[in-house]
């Protein structure tokens, strides 16, 4: 008899456990997130948490920590602005950034100690505009807290970006990185000796559509300018016009394993690529076979070597590179066309640089004192495809287009 | 001298006749349910002799050499009443059948105080029989005449297991029933055990030596009284338990893999190895230096592999008139092992959207492993009502790996390959140590309180934790390419390879540890309603666990020549360096984490048992609390998580008696899984080169599955067995990887996933010449997220792909043929296994994944006893050199050959 009641007493409790206990599907989640603060107005000084606001013209700011735009908020700087980076600090945007100088009065970001890598650049990944007109944007890369390493600008969300008119100089790692869609508008601009010894200048992936135009990229570690979309998400493919831009010297810090290319298009990437000088690049121009080939259209690209060969003395035993064989690589599908302007000799097709030092191989951080406009009868002049310009390079008769630095 | 043998056997059957002495023998069974019962002391005596001994594993007894007279044959076994007979022994051998009646005031079933010889094969049968769950054990008998020598391997012969291994052959997990190891747990002595891996639950099974179990039990279905979170099943190691009477066994062998009688063992130096991380040693704000990374470690020689030795010793013993048991076991393990492989990566052809080969990887690992296990027992019994248990595991595993791999890239973006032999070359060197420890203390305590109550309790420390100081690896790069020696860009051409350029080093210091406090306690009520026996159980469970995982790296890259090109490679003592991140990673390195979990649990359960059948039905409730923090330095981001969840767990097992030889199963429950404590921790890696990252996920949900199972078991005989099985179960957010937008790898609930196979086991003598093997069938479906590219529309998207589950093997043979010839002291087996078509990973493209072929592994054991104390015995695994194959369809991405290994050695018994 108590075994019964002890038994029934058993099935009950455990019934009023299965009722009272409720099974959900889903588990009680809680995120634990970090009180943001409001943004601050931006004052002149030391800046640093999270800002929105204008640097307003003839002002110096100090960034002593990382800034942090939030979505909504809008970091703008008017024209003269002096901004120094401390602290290997970055600023992140996750709202609008609008900077925008004037020829005479560029905006100006540069870190204290004014060596390659030493801050952040703006990350951008998830930014809901981009505008930088007339900017100097000297020394960022290098890694973040995490070790990782840091494009200077880098924009991973399907937005308009426009880069127009600025000078980049002695960055590491990637320059500008567009991914996921994004829309640029890339035109005027100055990039020289970045990347330390890896880095491309502009390296766009994933479904990055617009143009880039009328741009100088001298002295870059890998590529100058290279085209991707994915082969995981070979749709919506990269497809950009590349036109006009002056290379110079790019893919040298690599070494002889990894060469750097002018141009390079690949995995399923399209693009218009024409009007180019290339001149002393490790590779030129170089179609990879899984690129969209059928839609890679190029043509009246000037490629010209100032030397027959460049010989690597710094390594044991020397490497020799015969430059001209590498305009259209050999492991490429990249050949070359009616209307390109191709050297055979020293001399011959010389774009005629205003001034060019010659130097093939230079460390990240080198100067350039090479004035990449060109003289009155140079080849490259009357030479282009007209659909973009009559000239070829960054610098045209035509002012209204032409790069203005 | 076979006139000799003749003789002297004459002379013995003369002797025994002189004598007149006969043989008083008898089998044991439960008057009810006619189960033999093993253990019974059997005490025949008078007023001259008294002859004592235990019935065996199958209920036998028997006294030999008994000189006529009259005895009384008394036979007792703790919940049955005592057996009495008179006997008179005079001219004739006797053999009786003797049944036993439950003592129904006692607390008859409760296995407190009995001990079933676990350690013998024919004693996982009964313990498989009388189980109230569905049940597979492996006996330490039966381990230690297998080719294998840890708990892992000997895993992989039973039934609906198989075993998913990392390249590298180093680490092994159990997939149950075709079930990742997040679906199944692990338990030694029947309660959870810590994991030393820094990102999962898992403990890999092959620092287990097989030589410290006393058996492996593998429940799949699960009873209120078990831990809820094993969907496949619950992997549970026993330790040896203290023996009767004195036992003192030592082993000890000498073994080779064959691959390096192929090639030379890669090996470097440990001498430099800072233990400790620059952060740790020096400080958030220190300022790594070029010369603060040792090159010792890095410095990779040749040499001839050293013979993989194994020792171990057991010594267990009962004091103070029995009441204090003792045993100690331990067990070391150091072996030299390698691996071959071929890893082709495949990317989706752009042009297609089918996968392509992209690189050709060539591996060669070599490892030394040494393992060092340490099993202590000891139990004390304070009276016939209380005891008290103490048990002591502590699991020692030491790592050393060489790891070369040569990387030529055939797509890409840096040029690819254009006709054989060409391509950018990378070449990876790592060098690895590692320690992991494992150490679970139980304390537990057996009462009876009265006639019909009795409670049980326990507590348990466990810790895990892994150190792997200065993980170091050093990439080199260099490029093939054609050089035509004639004008003709389609005519003869020779190779040019670039000098070996200094890529980059990265130095990992890494450690993790796991901790958990656990309290259980049991109670128990055994009474009888009319004709029925009636257990009631009831108890909880609490947990705590903490565990982190703590993680400094730091980059080395080349310094540049004077014109900014990165240096060329001639030696790493050699080889100069910047340190690209001085500060280290150790404050916000995306592995760290600190996470706990609390799990508190309640039970409720009833059996109803009669000689025909066995009712069994309850529920279970586990509440989970876990999360964890991290040190994130996005503004704003995640830096924690918290969850909780509580589960209610219903289980009914029924088993029905056919007869005393033969029942059938059937059985439903309910049980969950938890996510892997890193996959909820935020953490997104990018990918340098692509646009595509790896994310961890804070929202996963746990998976709940419903489990039903029916078996039909047959035990013919002593060690026979013939179990045929199915099972259906239906999970409800599985958790796996998944491409979303074919940009975010992350771990995600895909939906509803359904399992269901059959298993078979048997295991037959015939004479001398036995055959066990199991058969397991398995069909699973789940609808995992994919990126599919419509060529005609040019788009991708997210579709659904219906596949198996990851890590399912659809058909596993096991067949082992035995030889048993105890006048000669032989035992031989061949064990032949037969793996199915494996999903081994998933592809992030629609309607392709990563394959592993169907194989056969062949092994051989044997053992001969060279006197009544030393045994020989040989064991020869992997003796058809068979080689694991990855396909994507009919792409071959990866081939992984270990080669043969094999040992020799001697057994001591007392």
């Amino acid at each position: 008899m108590k075994a019964k009641q002890s038994f029934l007493l058993l099935l009950i409790s455990s019934a009023v456990i299965t009722f009272s206990a409720c099974t959900k599907s889903n588990d009680n989640t809680s995120i634990i997130t970090p009180t943001v603060p409001p943004s601050n107005p931006i004052t002149a000084g030391n800046i640093s948490g999270f800002v929105k606001g204008t640097l307003t013209t003839g002002n110096t700011y100090t960034i002593t920590g990382d800034l942090t735009i939030k979505a909504g908020d809008t970091l703008a700087s008017q024209q003269g602005v002096t901004v120094i980076v401390k602290t290997n600090a970055q600023i992140n945007v996750q709202g609008v950034l609008l900077l925008v100088g004037t020829k005479d009065q560029p905006v100006s970001f540069n870190s204290d100690s004014n060596t390659p890598g030493s801050w952040g650049g703006f990350q951008c990944d998830s930014a809901q505009s981009v505008t930088i007109k007339w900017a100097n944007i000297a020394n960022t890369g290098g890694p973040d807290l995490a070790g990782d390493p840091r494009k200077s600008l880098i924009v991973g969300v399907p937005i308009n970006v426009d880069i127009e008119d600025s000078w980049f100089s002695n960055g590491q790692d990637d320059l500008i990185r567009m991914q996921n869609g994004a829309k640029v508008t890339i035109l005027r601009n100055t990039i020289t000796s970045s990347g330390s010894t890896d880095g491309e200048a502009i390296n766009l992936k994933k479904g990055v559509t617009g143009d880039v135009a009328y741009n100088v990229v001298y002295s870059q570690a890998g590529t100058g300018i290279k085209l991707e979309t994915d082969d995981v998400v070979p749709f919506p493919q990269t497809n950009v016009n590349v036109y006009n831009n002056t290379l110079v010297s790019n893919g040298w810090r690599r070494g002889a394993a990894e060469p750097g290319r002018g141009v390079s298009v690949g995995l399923n990437a399209k693009a218009n690529i024409y009007n180019n000088i290339m001149v002393d690049n490790y590779q030129g121009l170089e179609i990879f076979q899984d690129a969209d080939t059928s839609n890679v259209h190029y043509g009246n690209n000037l490629f010209y070597a100032s030397a027959d060969t460049y010989s690597d003395t710094t390594v044991t035993p020397n490497i020799s590179i015969n430059l001209r064989s590498n305009f259209y690589p050999g492991d490429g599908v990249g050949k070359p066309q009616s209307t390109d302007l191709i050297s055979t000799a020293v001399g011959d097709k010389d774009p005629m640089f205003v001034s060019f030092d010659g130097k093939i191989a230079t460390p990240n951080g080198a100067p350039n004192a090479n004035d990449f406009h060109l003289k009155t009868g140079s080849p490259a002049l009357g030479a282009g495809n007209a659909a973009y310009s009559n000239d070829l390079g960054a610098y045209t008769s035509d002012a209204t287009k032409s790069n203005q630095h | 001298m076979k006139h000799y043998i003749l003789g002297s056997l004459f002379l013995i059957f003369f002797s025994l006749q002189l004598s007149a002495q006969f043989k008083i023998s008898g089998t044991i069974s439960d008057s009810i349910s006619k189960d033999k019962l093993v253990d019974a002391t059997v005490t025949l005596h008078n007023n001259i002799h008294n002859l004592n001994t235990t019935a065996n594993s199958n209920g036998e007894f028997v006294f030999n050499n008994v000189i006529s007279g009259n005895y009384i044959l008394d036979i007792d076994l703790v919940g049955y009443q005592r057996f009495s007979q008179r006997i008179t022994v005079t001219a004739k051998d006797i053999s009786l059948h003797i049944l036993l009646s439950r003592n129904q005031s006692t607390l008859a079933a409760v296995n407190v105080f009995t001990t079933i010889n676990g350690e013998q094969e024919s004693g996982s049968r009964l313990r498989e029989k009388n189980a109230n769950n569905i049940v597979n054990v492996i006996s330490a008998q039966a381990m230690q005449r297998s080719p294998d020598i840890n708990a892992a391997n000997v895993l992989q012969r039973m039934s609906g297991i198989t075993l998913q291994k990392n390249s590298g052959a180093d680490e092994a997990y159990a997939i149950v029933r075709g079930l990742e190891p997040r679906y199944n747990n692990t338990l030694i002595n029947g309660v959870k055990i810590t994991s030393p891996d820094e990102k999962s639950r898992f403990v890999s099974l092959d620092i287990v030596p097989s030589e410290l179990l006393q058996k492996i039990e593998i429940s799949k279905s699960l009873l209120p009284e078990m831990e809820g979170d094993a969907i496949g099943g619950t992997v549970n190691l026993v330790m040896k338990d203290a023996p009767d009477s004195m036992i003192l066994h030592a082993t000890a062998s000498l073994g080779y893999s064959s691959i390096f009688f192929t090639r030379q063992y890669s090996y470097f130096s440990t001498k430099d190895i800072q233990q400790k991380s620059l952060t740790e040693r020096l400080g958030n704000s220190y300022v790594a230096q070029p010369n603060d990374f040792s090159r010792s470690n890095l410095d990779f020689k040749e040499k001839t592999a050293l013979p993989t030795g194994t020792a171990g010793i057991t010594y267990g013993k009962r004091f103070l008139n029995n009441k204090l048991g003792v045993l100690v076991a331990d067990n070391f393990q150091n072996q030299y092992f390698g691996t071959n492989s071929l890893l082709n990566q495949a990317v989706p052809d752009v042009h297609l959207a089918i996968p392509a080969i992209s690189d050709v990887s060539d591996r060669t690992f070599s490892t030394q492993q040494l393992n060092d296990g340490l099993s202590l027992h000891a139990d004390y019994n304070i009276n016939k009502r209380n005891k008290i248990i103490l048990n002591n595991l502590l699991l020692y595993s030491a790592l050393q790996q060489s790891r070369l791999s040569i990387d030529t890239a055939i797509l890409g973006g840096n040029g690819g390959r254009t006709v054989p032999g060409t391509g950018p070359v990378t070449t990876d060197y790592t060098s690895i140590t590692s320690h992991e420890l494992l150490e679970n203390l139980k304390l537990e305590g057996r009462h009876i309180l009265s006639k019909h109550l009795a409670v049980d309790w326990a507590g348990v420390y466990s810790l895990a934790y892994k150190r792997s100081p200065d993980r170091a690896d050093l990439g080199l790069n260099k490029k093939i390419d054609t050089v035509h020696t004639t004008a003709d860009k389609n005519g003869p051409y020779t190779f040019s390879v670039t000098p070996d350029y200094f890529d980059n080093i990265t130095r990992i210091w890494q450690h993790n540890k796991d901790q958990d406090i656990n309290g259980l306690a049991n109670v128990t009520y055994k009474t009888t309603l009319k004709k029925f026996f009636v257990d009631i159980q009831a108890g909880g469970l609490y947990r705590h666990k903490t565990r982190y995982n703590l993680q400094d790296e730091y980059d080395l890259k080349p310094t540049t020549n004077t014109n900014g090109v990165k240096q060329v490679f001639t030696n790493i003592n050699t080889a100069q360096w910047v340190v690209y991140n001085p500060a280290g990673t150790y404050t916000y390195d995306v592995n760290n984490y600190h996470a706990y979990e609390d799990i508190s649990a309640g039970y409720g359960e009833v059996k109803l048992s009669s000689n025909k059948f066995d009712v069994f039905g309850g529920v279970r409730v586990e509440h989970t609390k876990q999360g964890f923090t991290i040190n994130n330095f996005h503004p704003g981001s995640i830096n924690g998580v918290n969850k909780n969840y509580t589960d209610v767990l219903p289980s009914i097992q029924l088993k029905y008696n056919l007869n005393s030889r033969m029942d059938i199963r059937g059985s439903y429950f309910k049980s969950i899984s938890r996510p892997n404590y890193y996959e909820l921790v935020p953490y997104n890696i990018l990918n340098n080169s692509s646009a595509n990252n790896e994310e961890g996920n804070p929202y996963l949900n746990h998976s709940v599955a419903d489990n039903y199972d029916l078996r039909y078991e047959f035990f013919p005989g002593d060690e026979e067995q013939l179990f045929v099985g199915g099972f259906y179960k239906r999970i409800q957010n599985p958790i796996e990887y998944a491409y979303i937008n074919g940009t975010t790898y992350q771990p995600v609930n895909l939906g509803t996933a359904t399992v269901y196979g059959s298993e078979a086991v048997f295991t037959k003598y015939f004479g001398n010449v036995g055959i066990t093997g199991n058969y397991t069938y398995i069909y699973s479906k789940i609808y995992s997220i994919k990126s599919y590219t419509d060529l005609q529309a040019q788009t991708t998207y997210d579709k659904l792909q219906k596949r198996p589950m990851q890590g399912e093997t659809n058909n596993t043979v096991n067949v082992s043929l035995l030889y048993k010839n105890d006048k000669k002291k032989i035992f031989a087996q061949l064990a032949y296994q037969y793996l199915g078509r494996t999903l081994a990973e998933v592809y992030p493209i629609y309607g392709f994944d990563y394959y592993q072929k169907p194989q056969s592994f062949l092994s051989f054991s044997a053992e001969y006893n060279l006197s009544r104390r030393f045994t020989l015995f040989g064991k020869f695994n992997n003796i058809l050199n068979t080689p694991t194959y990855y396909n994507i369809n009919n792409l071959v991405v990866g081939k992984d050959v270990f080669y043969s290994n094999f040992q020799v050695g001697f057994r001591y018994s007392n």
